[in-house]
């Protein structure tokens, strides 16, 4: 059984279509990296997958689960590292830790918290508030959070924008982690460099349908 | 178990984060001083006019305040892209509608509350007996309020000209609330028997009781789409 599968999905926005068609599968322990241009529609396949849009037609499951029907029990297995960081200014670190994954029903402790940002390298912030982060910090946070998650499902969306030389390396260490403990990951991304050494399969969104390529033949300018 | 959480979790990180900006309250108290005071000269030479009219001043003072309050609700959410985060929570979005509406009502109350010391200098109000009955009002009022307005505070949130929109849409379906809450008010500091106007009470808790729980069935759908 695939952890993603999505059969045929089509979204308009009015009289203009984003997807046609789109099928696709994501299998565990597997990345899958999306390539496109700007405006393919690669986020908005992110945002019907992680159940915040839906299709305008198809069907789509996350580990077996109807994404139309079953999208309470998806969430609780899926994490979405959006554009957005999801994380409230006013709050310092370990408040939108703990807030974020209280909404999930997990009560970290201070210690797997404070783990996990020192993992991600702002360890020496966690006081601070969001506000007073940098971009890349944000981004970092972010990671943090989807760490304590654990999902079994992984998308993301531009994981490596705003992420220095070490904070790539950070977001590559943490996706491999997942696929070695059998998560599945769709990345939408145009850094193909960042996303070739963990990308398992690969495929350009390109006038709202993917084409399945080889990594290795790629080249940088084939999505542009 | 997790339902609950949501909500305390949901009413924690509202209050928290107002505490740290006081971007709602500041601007709500701003608001209502500016009506009282200009409410305030309008009737300085005419006390007596003044006290047939205080209850419907005090009302349009608190709903409009409130609406500021309420339209903050959501709005802050779009920081960040929150408000996916708050739509991704894998439990029922009725537990994050009253976390909302609790914050709101906490908000929407303690200005009430600060501001109504002004009501009784500004306009000479000798109310020690019946502020007990006063602040049964304010609350049954301000719980209709938040039910509703939280629930469209939501839906208007992704909507470009939302600050026009929530009270357009909500004030109409308020109306019935507020009338109830300026007959009560009115009776209250008229020092009028309980008995002659405790169906506006009534008619109060009714009106929280179903727009609460309408409110808490619509939420989902609003969330979803």
């Amino acid at each position: 059984m695939p952890a993603i599968s999505c059969q045929e999905i089509s979204k308009s926005y009015g009289h203009y279509q984003v997807l046609r068609s789109v099928t696709l599968t994501v299998h565990e322990g597997e990345c899958f990296s999306l390539f496109g241009p700007n405006g393919a529609g690669k986020t908005t396949l992110l945002k019907i997958l992680a159940t915040l849009q839906r299709p305008s037609e198809g069907h789509y499951e996350i580990l077996g689960m109807d994404g139309l029907k079953d999208k309470e029990s998806i969430r609780g297995h899926l994490v979405f590292l959006a554009h957005g960081t999801h994380l409230y200014d006013d709050l310092n670190a370990y408040e939108n830790l703990e807030f974020s994954l209280a909404l999930r029903g997990n009560s970290p402790t201070v210690q797997d918290m404070k783990l996990a940002l020192d993992r991600v390298g702002i360890g020496a912030f966690v006081e601070m508030k969001v506000r007073n982060y940098s971009a890349g910090m944000k981004k970092r946070l972010a990671i943090a959070r989807a760490v304590l998650t654990k999902p079994k499902v992984l998308l993301l969306d531009e994981p490596f924008t705003t992420l220095d030389t070490a904070g790539t390396k950070i977001m590559r260490e943490y996706i491999r982690e997942r696929l070695s403990e059998r998560g599945a990951v769709l990345m939408a991304t145009h850094d193909y460099d960042k996303a070739r050494p963990i990308t398992s399969r690969a495929g350009i969104l390109r006038q709202g349908s993917i084409q399945e390529i080889s990594i290795d033949t790629l080249k940088s300018d084939d999505f542009f | 178990m997790t339902f609950f959480n949501v909500i305390r979790w949901i009413v924690w990180k509202d209050l928290a984060t107002e505490l740290r900006n006081r971007e709602t309250i500041s601007s709500m108290l701003f608001f209502a001083l500016i009506v009282i005071l200009i409410f305030s000269f309008s009737f300085s030479m005419d006390q007596q006019a003044a006290r047939e009219v205080i209850a419907g001043i005090i009302w349009v003072a608190f709903a409009f305040t409130g609406i500021i309050g309420l339209g903050k609700s959501f709005s802050t959410e779009l920081q960040n892209d929150c408000l996916e985060a708050l739509q991704m929570v894998p439990e029922s979005k009725g537990a994050i509608y009253l976390g909302k509406v609790t914050a709101n009502f906490l908000f929407i109350f303690i200005v009430e509350i600060l501001l109504f010391p002004m009501f009784i200098i500004f306009f000479n109000l000798n109310v020690v007996e019946e502020i007990s009955l006063l602040l049964l009002i304010f609350f049954l009022a301000t719980v209709g309020l938040s039910a509703v307005g939280t629930l469209f505070s939501a839906l208007t949130v992704q909507i470009r000209a939302r600050e026009v929109m929530l009270p357009i849409l909500l004030l109409p379906l308020v109306v019935p609330v507020m009338i109830a809450a300026v007959e009560a008010t009115k009776g209250a500091l008229s020092g009028d028997p309980l008995t002659m106007y405790s169906q506006w009470l009534e008619l109060l808790a009714i009106f929280d009781v179903i727009f609460t729980v309408v409110s808490f069935w619509m939420f989902e759908f609003v969330m979803d789409n």
